[in-house]
Order: structure tokens, then sequence, then C-alpha cells
């Protein structure tokens, strides 16, 4: 957990993410290349490089989109968030094959620099339909890089996961630069209902998602805690809490979870110092609360990871009055121990 | 591990999770699912190529008559009383004048001269050019003879044509698509480069035609069409016929950007 770094820790899960991925990648560009080959014979193997690798990017930036909200709405697909950045940096690889032939074929062996020739051969930026759509695609793909060259674990901790995460949410101004690229390119030179479509889709879909977790969260920062007059919250009974599991609660602006383990409750805060994962929606494994997007682990009573690790979440009182659960909103200063209540 | 376990999926343990597993394997089977219909649809959609052709790794030596009108092309016989003139073109995006560079200063007078020269072909509904990658490649067969160059007949003027103007090097072999708003810069880098313009038309029984594009005097253009290259636009001149090539004289600043979208004559 962020001692020191090897460039992939490879495990049994990874190893069978990564094949899939490479299964995947070779079946669309196998169907891509076969079907194009067997039906418009007369294309050139430049052309079918660049849209293979093109579209095959688009295809896998549409699942990784997806892979977020899914798992924050079903549990079950969390294993493919597990291992998520492999399949990201692959994307990129597919984007960057995309991109490097086309920079190579387009732009290159003139007069001229091919990346000054990218942004200057066509200089129509103040017409929409005549846009240099390359300049889109090209911007898209150095935040595909910048994303791919920081997904190692050594970069989310020394940029600090709130400056990692910031940079990693560009995928998305990577998308709307990418569909706009697509739009502005291919599609106005061949325009067909069946691309618009997938395209379509695929962003109604994506952006379905995105609102459907949207909702869900929201409803959870809406819920309300009851002020007591001593400035404890009560938040719910302790039979609301499965056995080593936590439920979820807003106070002081802030999202804590309260886990009951072993006959005892502990409060800390919900966000995961690796990659600020929900770790109300863990569990306790070995007597640790263990974060459902990579298992980084804390200990319950005091919110720090066992050693040898160092990660430290906050800490919250609790107390109990009969089956009633209430909590101190202010939060302790992270790592520090809390004594358990006792059910 | 029991079925009605509290699952929890640790990425770095071995063990899955039997009904984690089994909705893994389902969300897998449909994610490739849905790639096989995107790969099916991206490659359906595709518009039909041409049959256009590069030979990129075959050299071919031709034989012909040097000449200048206003582009390097050779004009080589093909059968008795027949000839094609072939336009000659530089490796990448540049002009082949470098290329001839050297035979220059050994032949000041090159227009006539029979040359050999070794590149490679790209050829397309009827026209054919050649890539040459080497001065190495073009030799001297016989000293100029004014009598074997082409001769010029203006042909119609004042004629207004509608079409795309393209770089004849990817339009005719090179590059599928070689024409329209994806390759438009790559062609503005090829005219720029000193390839020659040329306007590609289509008439209503889908024939094409091809004019080499020259200024009103018959010289060279090639960086002031660019704001025009890859557009639909409307070009107006004279035509000029130079044997089986047309050439079309013309007053760039005349050139309307007819403002279509982007597809070729």
């Amino acid at each position: 957990m962020g001692l020191d770094y090897q460039t992939v820790l490879w495990n049994k899960q990874k190893k069978t993410y990564d094949k899939w991925i490479a299964i995947t990648m070779l079946i669309y560009l196998i169907c891509f290349i076969g079907i194009t080959i067997l039906t418009n014979p007369e294309t050139s193997i430049e052309t079918l490089i660049i849209r293979a690798f093109g579209t095959l990017a688009i295809a896998l930036l549409h699942i990784i989109l997806a892979i977020g909200p899914l798992t924050r709405l079903n549990p079950k697909f969390l294993p493919i968030l597990y291992n998520r950045r492999h399949l990201g940096v692959s994307m990129f690889l597919a984007a960057l094959v995309h991109g490097g032939f086309s920079i190579f074929q387009f732009h290159s062996l003139g007069t001229t620099n091919p990346i000054y020739a990218l942004f200057t051969s066509n200089i129509e930026y103040n017409s929409f339909t005549n846009f240099p759509f390359q300049v889109l695609g090209f911007f898209a793909l150095i935040i595909l890089f910048l994303m791919a060259a920081t997904s190692h674990d050594f970069w989310l901790k020394n940029l600090s996961p709130k400056t990692w995460k910031r940079l990693h949410m560009m995928v998305y101004i990577a998308y709307g630069l990418i569909i706009l690229h697509i739009f502005l390119g291919a599609l106005q030179q061949q325009p067909s209902w069946g691309s618009i479509g997938v395209l379509s889709l695929g962003f109604i879909v994506i952006t379905s998602l995105h609102l459907s977790t949207a909702f869900k969260e929201s409803k959870l920062d809406k819920s309300k805690t009851s002020h007591v007059d001593d400035g404890w919250e009560y938040v719910c009974t302790t039979d609301e809490i499965p056995e080593d599991r936590a439920k979820i609660f807003i106070v002081d602006k802030e999202r804590i979870a309260i886990f009951k383990y072993d006959q005892k409750l502990s409060a800390i805060s919900n966000v995961c110092k690796h990659q600020g994962g929900p770790l109300g929606e863990g569990k306790i494994v070995d007597g640790c609360i263990t974060c459902p997007w990579h298992g980084y682990q804390y200990l319950p009573h005091n919110g720090q990871s066992p050693p040898p690790f160092t990660e430290k979440v906050s800490t919250y009182r609790l107390r109990l009055i009969g089956k009633k659960i209430y909590v101190l909103p202010k939060a302790l200063a992270e790592g520090t121990a809390v004594e358990p209540v006792i059910l | 591990m029991e079925e009605n376990k509290d699952e929890f999926y640790i990425g770095y343990l071995d063990e899955v999770p039997v009904k984690t597993k089994k909705s893994i394997k389902r969300f897998v089977l449909f994610s490739i699912g849905v790639i096989i219909i995107i790969a099916t649809v991206f490659s359906l959609t595709q518009n039909t190529f041409k049959n256009s052709t590069f030979e990129l790794t075959t050299s071919t030596k031709i034989m012909g008559v040097y000449h200048e009108m206003p582009y390097p092309m050779l004009k080589v016989k093909t059968s008795e009383n027949t000839f094609k003139n072939i336009l000659l073109l530089g490796f990448g995006k540049l002009s082949v004048n470098p290329y001839l560079n050297k035979i220059r200063k050994e032949v000041p007078e090159l227009s006539g001269s029979m040359l050999s020269i070794e590149g490679n072909l790209i050829y397309y509904n009827g026209k054919t050019l050649l890539q040459v990658t080497s001065d190495e490649k073009i030799n001297l067969i016989e000293t100029a003879n004014s009598k074997r160059l082409p001769i010029s007949n203006i042909l119609v003027e004042g004629i207004e044509l509608k079409g795309e103007v393209i770089d004849p090097k990817c339009y005719f072999g090179v590059m599928k698509p070689g024409k329209g708003k994806i390759h438009r810069s790559c062609a503005v880098l090829c005219i720029s480069g000193g390839i020659p313009p040329v306007l590609a038309t289509t008439d209503e029984n889908n024939i094409s035609e091809y004019y080499l594009i020259t200024d009103q005097q018959g010289q060279p253009i090639h960086k002031e069409i660019t704001p025009y290259v890859g557009k639909p636009s409307l070009l107006k001149g004279n035509v000029v016929q130079i044997e089986d090539w047309y050439q079309l004289r013309i007053d760039v600043n005349t050139i309307k950007d007819l403002e279509l979208p982007s597809r070729i004559y």
C-alpha cells in the first residue's frame, strides 16, 4: 500500500484482467479488419490500421467510462474497477497507434514539422464545419498520455490523491474532444446512421449511468441526521448495520462510515486515502476495514493502515443509548484512536 | 465459497467470490458482444474504397520523353502511336524537382530528352504517376529533341468547373481516401511541397475528369491554392489539352469556395 513501488504488482486477478483486455482488443481488431477486407477489399493497410485502432480506442473508452458508475450502482462490478488503469493504458496505446499513424500518414514527409503541420495545414479555426478536427484528437491524445503516464501509484502518491484525481477526471474532456474529433472528421466526410447511432447510444448510456449514480449519491448527501442538544447526532439503530459492514452518513458535511464488527462499533471517514474509494461500502476483513476499490485496509478503532503501511483517515466518537447510535460530528485528527462502542 | 455468503471482492486475493465471478463472466461476455457489434457497425459503414494502386514495394523502370508543361512528366510510348504522360512526383509530400537537379546539371536542355526513370507507380482511372525516390535512378537515354514534346491545344476558354482541388499523389493511389476533409491537411502539405494541384470533377453520369491546375500563363501554382484544397470549389479558366491530360489555367483569386459538404466531384 504505497510503501515501495514496482512497475506492476502482478497478481492472479491482474493477470486474468489483462488477459481479457488483450483478448477483447484482439477480437475487435480481427472483426474490424476481417469484415473490412471481406466487404471493402480495396482498402489500404495504413487506413485499416488508423481506423481499426481509432475505433477500438473509442469502444474501450466507453467501457472505461461505464465502469465507474456501474460499480457505484452495483458492487458486483467492483472487480472490473480493480485494474481499470490497465484498461486505460491499453486504450491509450490503441489511441496512440491511431494518432501516431495518422500524424505520419497525413502530416509527415513534407517540408514542415509534422506537429507544426498538424496545427497549421488547415487554419480554419473560426469555422465549425471546416474546423481542423485533427487538433481535437491531438489534445485528447495528450490528455490520455498524461493519464497513462501517471497511472502508477507512484504518481498518485507524489501528485497527491486530490491532484491525481483531478488530472484523471480530464478523461471527460478527452471524451468530449474525441466525440468532436469524430463528428468533425470522419463522420463529416462519410456520415452513416450506423456509426452516428453507435456513438449516440454510447453517449446516452454513459450519461445515463453517470446521472443514475449522481442521483443515488445525492440521495445519500441529502439524508439528514437528527441533532440532539449536547452536539451528538442520532444516526441509526444497531440493527440497521449488517455485521462486518458499515452504513454511511453525512455529518458536518463529511461522509463517515460506521462499522459494526465483533460486537463493536467504530466510525471513520468514508474516503480512502488511496483513490478516494468509499470505505463505507467496504467490509471488515481480518479485523481491518477493507476498501472495496483496491483493498486498502484500515484498523477500525484508529483509522490507521496496519504496519508497515502508513495511511491514516479521520475517526469519530460514537455513543450508544439502547440500540440508538449517536455520533459526535467533529472529525478527530487522522489516525486518532477511539475506543470502540461495545454492543 | 457458499452462494449466500456476504461476498466481498479483494483484487489481490487469488479467490473471487462465486456470485461475483458469475457477474463478471456475464459482464465480460456482454462487453465482447458489444465490441463485436461496434466493430461490425464501424467496419460496414465505411465508404467503398477506390481501386487505385500505389506500388510501394515494387520499382518499375519507365522510359520516355521528359517535359515540363509546367509540371514534370514523362511521355511514355504504350503502343504504336499511343503515348501516356506520366506525372513525376518526389518522395513523401515533395515535388520531383530536387531529384532532377543532378541530371539537369548534366543535361541543360532536359525537356525533350529521352530518360529512363525507376520509381513506384501510382495509377487510377486512366491516369498514371511515378514516385521518384533517388536521383541515381534517373538516366539520360537520348538528348533533347523538341519534336518529341507533346502538343498543347486550347480546348475551351472561360469554362466554369465545379470540383475538388486534390493532390494527385494521394488521390490516385497513395491514400484511401485521398480526398475530402479527412485528407485536406495532407493535400495542403503535398501541394505546398511541390506536388501539382489537380481539379477532380464528376459529371452527372459519375464520370470523373482531372485537370492539372496552373496560373493563367501556364505556370505552376502551389501554396496560393491551398485555402481551397479539399473543399468543393468553383474554378473558372481556360482548358488546355496536353495529349492525355487536361490543364486548367486559372486566376486563383477567382476560385469560389462552394461551402458544400466535403465530398469528391
